[in-house]
């Protein structure tokens, strides 16, 4: 299979990137700074990722924000025009297909950002056109992103948390969202493919540093937030994963929903837990989790948190499973004492 | 050492920095790296293995006075991205293991020949190391 590349392929070459295959890209896995460094950046400073593996289909148009609503989990009547929504699509038995990023740019216009393996599938099912290729999307996340960033492009900087605003950078069209995957503040700037390269050295020379898909995963780990194919995907419904409030309840219907309705009311057979470790060794992806010997669920993300110096995992857990009940982690044949813990778990960082 | 997961070493890489590969040391085709002190033997992962884990977080060293055969999974080492096992490179007895890799495993990347040192083995038979590649051939094996 032939891996697309980035507008900004060329740019992470140039400094030293580990390239690796992701969703059918080939994406920086880090840069020569290491995953640790790049993570601490975007926690305490302002890091810069490349995230252009991620879809965009452009719905216009009079129908489309019908067609959005009637598909789609979240009810689009909870914003306007200019704000973005997290949404997902669902299959008809409740399974999360995808988890989406809706940007309402204008009256008829929305950007839909499904992630990379999923655009195609996401536009064959809200329709519109796959633009993933004419742009870049550059995610400027940390407490100093915006203090930064506004040395480059002051009005980008300024875009609210889930505001979405049309705006020329350096003569070029681009849309910016305050929006991220890394737990912290920021903006996600969608630039044309042709201007991405001159953007990009703008924001670095403002202070921010480039990060890459490695950083980008330890990240949202720490904020809590869900991967698709780990914590979403065939046979995990939004409940299980604790996301209920991107369900629009009250909208008169969506694809999944009379499977959803059925295990709202059933009450979800596992739930998405965070677990935090006492010791350093990073938990995987279907490693056993245990009470007095019993399995009672089983990772579905887990790393080394830099920022709490411990493993920490995300899990499916038997629904009664509370905050606070000890567990252990079978890590290769050792038992690895933790806990059940609230996420996120670690809360964004005070704006600096 | 050995990778869990396929393909975790990357696929590329714009400047791909000269990776050491010390003449004084000897080589197993798993990327450790063998010094002969006095009999006994100091092993630890290369600068190319280091590189290609990432930012390695946490060392399983083994059990001091474990006794070893050669190609026997001792050790495992944790990096941001994955999992892989350390083998004996000869058959012996552990005797020592680096006591800084519990609080500090991020010398295997800072100092890989160095302060990065996971075991030291007491061999059955100190001749086995010579059985072991040497930089030459290690250079062949990682450029291969």
């Amino acid at each position: 299979m032939v891996l697309s590349h980035s507008p900004l392929h060329d740019v992470h070459r140039g400094l030293g990137a580990k390239l690796v295959p992701f969703g059918g890209w080939e994406m920086p896995l880090s840069y020569p700074t290491g995953t640790l460094a790049e993570h601490l950046s975007c926690r305490r400073g302002a890091a810069v990722f490349d995230v252009s593996h991620l879809g965009t289909v452009r719905v216009e148009g009079a129908g489309a924000f019908d067609s959005l609503q009637a598909v789609l989990t979240n009810d689009l009547t909870k914003i306007s025009p200019g704000r973005a929504q997290y949404t997902h699509l669902l299959d008809d038995d409740g399974s999360v297909l995808d988890d989406i990023i809706v940007w309402w740019v204008a009256d008829d216009r929305f950007d839909v950002m499904p992630n990379a393996s999923n655009t195609e599938r996401v536009r064959s099912a809200v329709g519109g056109t796959d633009v993933t290729a004419t742009r870049a999307v550059l995610a400027v996340q940390g407490p100093g992103a915006r203090s930064r960033l506004a040395a480059a492009f002051p009005e980008a900087a300024a875009v609210a948390r889930f505001g979405v605003q049309e705006l020329d950078l350096l003569g070029s069209p681009c849309v910016v969202a305050g929006t991220g995957y890394t737990g912290e503040d920021g903006v996600e700037l969608a630039v044309p493919a042709e201007a991405a390269a001159a953007v990009w050295s703008a924001v670095v020379a403002a202070g921010v540093s480039p990060a890459g898909l490695g950083a980008r995963d330890t990240l949202r780990l720490e904020a809590g937030l869900p991967l698709h194919g780990h914590e979403l995907g065939p046979g995990i419904t939004p409940l299980q994963a604790g996301l209920g409030w991107v369900i629009g309840w009250k909208k008169p219907g969506f694809r999944g929903r009379p499977a959803l309705e059925a295990e709202r009311d059933a009450g979800p057979p596992r739930r998405l837990r965070g677990i935090a470790l006492d010791g350093r060794r990073p938990p995987r992806e279907g490693q056993a989790v245990l009470v007095d010997d019993e399995q009672v669920g089983v990772v579905t993300s887990g790393n080394f948190s830099p920022v709490l110096e411990r493993g920490i995992a995300l899990a499916f857990l038997q629904p009664a499973l509370a905050v606070g009940t000890a567990v252990t982690i079978d890590q290769r044949g050792a038992a690895a004492p933790g806990a059940v813990v609230p996420t996120p778990f670690v809360p964004a960082t005070a704006a600096a | 050492m050995g990778e869990e997961r396929p393909g975790g070493a990357g696929s590329g890489s714009g400047i791909v920095p000269a990776m050491k590969i010390p003449d004084d040391l000897r080589y197993s085709s798993d990327h450790e790296w063998v010094r002969l002190e006095d009999g006994r033997v100091r092993v630890g992962i290369t600068d190319y293995a280091q590189d290609a884990l990432g930012d390695v977080v946490f060392v399983q060293v083994p059990e001091v006075g474990a006794v070893v055969s050669a190609g026997d999974s001792i050790s495992e080492v944790e990096s941001t991205k994955s999992v892989s096992d350390i083998y004996s490179p000869v058959a012996g007895t552990v005797v020592e293991v680096n006591p800084e890799l519990d609080t500090a495993p991020q010398r295997l990347n800072e100092d890989p020949y160095g302060g990065g040192w996971i075991f030291v083995v007491e061999p059955a038979d100190p001749a086995d190391v010579e059985a072991l590649l040497d930089a030459e051939g290690y250079r062949a094996l990682v450029d291969g």
